[in-house]
């Protein structure tokens, strides 16, 4: 029988429906049927330092959402809202519901997962880390995830990289600068040409290195769904970032949606963005 | 009747009157830091004297530069937390001290929000309209 449970992706985890998707169907895969829910409407608050009304506001809002669920276990993607359900959130409106981060929920399934991972992936791969989520030592458990795929060469290396993501180091850009280029080298130095991010904001951030350096980045439970032979969405976000210019982002991405938000905000908001390539 | 917003600012208040409490000034959190070498500003400072710094910020008294620019480049890298003799969790206060510093608490605001981004969550919303189907927008984002 299968658990069910929230499963709560956040709001800049978005910029990849193929990263929501594949987590979605790991749960299921390991017997937990989740309720999937993200984006402004459930924001945890984090960003919101600078404005405690707005942030007591969103963390309130988001408890009490979840508590309406009625559903005992609420599944983390992201690891700014897991870490600020776990403080400020919970601080000021207790929640009817556990929290396990998405990491620990698979990796303790892991027994589940093990047969289904059948197609073999002959790559060596090097795990991209950060050191900063104290909460939940995903590093170690994704490496676990990882090493059930067949003929996967998993490299884990000793360095992290400081904070618990690549977007928190946006506001000091020389340390992002440190990360990229210390990724890139970790990929000459063990010979390999594939970097395994745990989380979205690494994808986001690293992705554009195929363009770069030649570097595929791919974020670990696109690996597991691959392995498993499930079909998801493809990494829209990264084929936009290394598709060389804004005329080829046009030809990728369906003119509908493009006119559902606005043209003129996709020039201006969205194509900056993809066009922003990493750093060193 | 207390709002919301005030149980967030009391929440943050005990915490900070919990690390006023605790913590001794020793430095260990602010010498293993790893994003200390990103800010000029924190060249040769001690560490003792900077985490003064922040627990004056903490306090409402007026900031010194080290103290404000070690906040600033806090990146929650938690190098800092199995570093601290008192389990004060330095992450965690140099969080509140970034949200004194911004002037969240009502002392006056000693850095600028470079997180207020009036585009920010349209953002996210056309990544999602760009990806997700009409019935996965409705369902999981309502």
């Amino acid at each position: 029988m299968s658990e069910r449970a929230v499963f709560w992706y956040g709001c800049n985890a978005l910029r990849h429906g193929d990263i929501i998707h594949s987590a979605i169907a790991l749960l299921r895969a390991v017997g937990i049927e989740s309720d999937p829910a993200g984006g402004p409407a459930y924001c945890c608050g984090t960003i919101k330092d600078g404005n405690l009304q707005a942030a007591a506001g969103m963390a309130t809002r988001t408890v009490e959402k979840f508590n309406a669920t009625g559903r005992d276990k609420v599944v983390t993607w992201c690891p700014s809202c897991h870490r600020h359900m776990g403080t400020f959130m919970s601080g000021i409106a207790p929640p009817k519901f556990e929290v396990a981060h998405i990491t620990e929920m698979l990796h303790a399934r892991q027994d589940a997962l093990r047969p289904l991972l059948r197609r073999r992936i002959d790559r060596k791969v090097v795990l991209h880390t950060h050191s900063g989520f104290h909460e939940v030592d995903a590093n170690p458990l994704v490496a676990d995830l990882l090493r059930l795929i067949p003929g996967l060469e998993v490299v884990v290396t000793d360095y992290a990289a400081p904070g618990h993501m690549c977007s928190a180091l946006a506001p000091v850009p020389a340390a992002l600068k440190d990360v990229v280029r210390h990724s890139v080298e970790l990929m000459k130095q063990h010979a390999t040409d594939t970097l395994v991010t745990v989380f979205h904001s690494c994808q986001r951030l690293l992705c554009g290195l195929d363009t770069t350096d030649g570097v595929k980045v791919v974020n670990y439970v696109n690996l597991l769904t691959e392995s498993m032979g499930i079909e998801t969405p493809a990494d829209d976000y990264a084929q936009w970032k290394n598709a060389g210019s804004e005329a080829a982002i046009m030809q990728r991405v369906d003119p509908r949606r493009i006119e559902k938000i606005g043209a003129q905000f996709f020039a201006s908001q969205i194509l900056p963005e993809l066009r922003k390539l990493p750093e060193k | 009747m207390e709002t919301n917003t005030d149980a967030l600012l009391a929440y943050i208040e005990s915490n900070i009157e919990r690390t006023l409490n605790d913590c001794t000034s020793c430095g260990r959190c602010f010498d293993v830091c790893p994003m200390t070498k990103y800010a000029d500003k924190l060249a040769g400072a001690q560490g003792s004297e900077v985490v003064d710094g922040v627990l004056d910020i903490l306090r409402g008294k007026s900031a010194t530069p080290a103290a404000t620019e070690w906040t600033r480049v806090c990146t929650q890298s938690a190098t800092c937390i199995p570093a601290c003799p008192e389990n004060v969790n330095p992450m965690l206060m140099l969080r509140l001290s970034r949200i004194t510093a911004l002037g969240s608490t009502g002392r006056p605001a000693v850095l600028p929000d470079n997180k207020r981004d009036p585009n920010f969550f349209r953002r996210i919303n056309a990544f999602a309209a760009l990806q997700l189907s009409e019935a996965e927008l409705a369902e999981w984002q309502r």
